[in-house]
């Protein structure tokens, strides 16, 4: 393929279905279509608005087993992988201490 | 650009055209029957023209001629039978990887071959053929005839493999070849001539805000463009597009950004769309959709 094929659109989409291991965390398993630029941040607070939490839990998010440390744009890149495929997000709360969550 | 060997081999191609050729048949030729009751009063004969000699006198030409001593003597009208190739139809398949991912390149080949039979069985004009997905592409220009070797050829071409859905780059593409198809591919009765489009595609896009321009100049242009959302439901993983959401994030006075999710099909640009589920459907929405069509452009 040409570079202009396989470059990504810093303003992209790409769809993601969310799920985790707490049953009483779930938001239903329908994708949703989100910009590819979102980091751990930008997912937490698609995930808690999901869950019409009043008090917000910041989450870690869990793709193909790796913790999620970039946006999704760049493990998309940097994994060969493709906004065409729906990705699976696996969402845990975060044990991370609260001024480290701010990192990324 | 360098272009990806086809897919399959054109024996694989013939073979599985003549199977969804076989296979929607009965459909092809329902469609074509109700194709023919929407297309067809645009075919109809009518009064016309400036001749020596006809049936019925045409009152405009009366002053001149009588003002230019009966030498302008073309006062007549005839019935006049307009030719019948007078639709210019392109039809673009979505190529891009997410059609093999929700599984709906069965039903995306199986619309292709419904669709142009038809429309060859119904001789409506000149049909051209792109595939989409990082950028369009023709397949089979409108001043080429359809064929079922051609539709053979055009299937070969197929890989549903490509990382992107670059439906704006799809509409622009088409509007500048409707242009020059206008111009350069021109039938004879010039007013009689109508531009339709029809899009095949899973419906997964971006960018429909500038779509949503391009989609005002179509219809400026009376270029009429029907979206067709394959909405392959049958696999239990796989989820409506109508049931899709969207993440938006909307600027608010102070500046600050808020969170938004609204379901996806609402920001759809295409006015004229349909969700189809199975090919049985097809011919029953699409036609529905084109009478619409039809009926609003003779209202205005
Ligand atoms: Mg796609």
């Amino acid at each position: 393929p040409t570079p202009m094929e396989t470059k990504t659109n810093p303003t992209g989409q790409v769809q993601v279905r969310f799920t985790t291991r707490n049953p009483e965390l779930t938001v239903g398993d329908t994708p949703i279509l989100i910009p590819t630029s979102l980091k751990r941040y930008g997912l937490s607070q698609v995930v808690n608005h999901l869950l019409k939490s009043d008090k917000p839990t910041p989450f870690d998010f869990l793709i193909q087993g790796n913790l999620l440390r970039t946006s999704l744009d760049d493990y998309i890149t940097q994994n060969g992988l493709s906004t065409e495929s729906t990705l699976d997000l696996e969402y845990i709360e975060s044990t991370l201490p609260p001024q480290y969550l701010a990192a990324f | 650009t360098t272009k990806l060997p086809p897919s399959m081999s054109i024996d694989e191609a013939r073979v599985l055209w003549q199977q969804h050729e076989e296979s929607t048949r009965q459909l092809s030729i329902e469609l074509c029957e109700q194709l023919r009751l929407i297309l067809e009063p645009t075919l109809a004969t009518k009064m016309q023209g400036d001749f020596r000699t006809g049936k019925r006198l045409n009152m405009k030409r009366i002053i001149p001629y009588i003002a230019s001593q009966f030498k302008k003597d073309k006062i007549w009208m005839r019935r006049v039978k307009p030719s019948k190739r007078t639709y210019q139809v392109m039809i673009a398949i979505d190529d891009s990887k997410s059609m093999s991912e929700s599984k709906s390149t069965k039903l995306a080949l199986e619309t292709l071959a419904l669709v142009t039979k038809s429309l060859s069985l119904l001789e409506v004009g000149q049909i051209a053929v792109m595939k989409f997905g990082d950028q369009p592409e023709l397949l089979h220009p409108f001043d080429k005839p359809f064929s079922s070797e051609v539709g053979a050829e055009m299937f070969s071409h197929f890989s549903f493999e490509q990382s992107g859905t670059n439906v704006l780059s799809l509409t622009d593409a088409s509007m500048r070849l409707f242009n020059y198809a206008s111009t350069n591919l021109q039938v004879r009765n010039k007013t009689d001539q109508r531009q339709l489009e029809i899009i095949i595609s899973d419906g997964i896009c971006e960018d429909h805000e500038t779509i949503r321009r391009i989609l005002r100049r179509a219809e400026e242009e009376k270029v009429m463009i029907v979206f067709v959302i394959l909405d392959n439901v049958n696999d239990m993983k796989k989820s409506s597009v109508l049931d899709i959401n969207k993440v938006h994030y909307i600027t608010k006075d102070d500046g600050t950004m808020e969170l938004n999710i609204q379901p996806y099909i609402d920001e759809f640009a295409f006015e004229y769309y349909l969700v189809v589920r199975n090919i049985e459907e097809l011919p029953q929405l699409l036609s529905s959709a084109l009478r619409q069509w039809f009926q609003q452009m003779s209202n205005t």
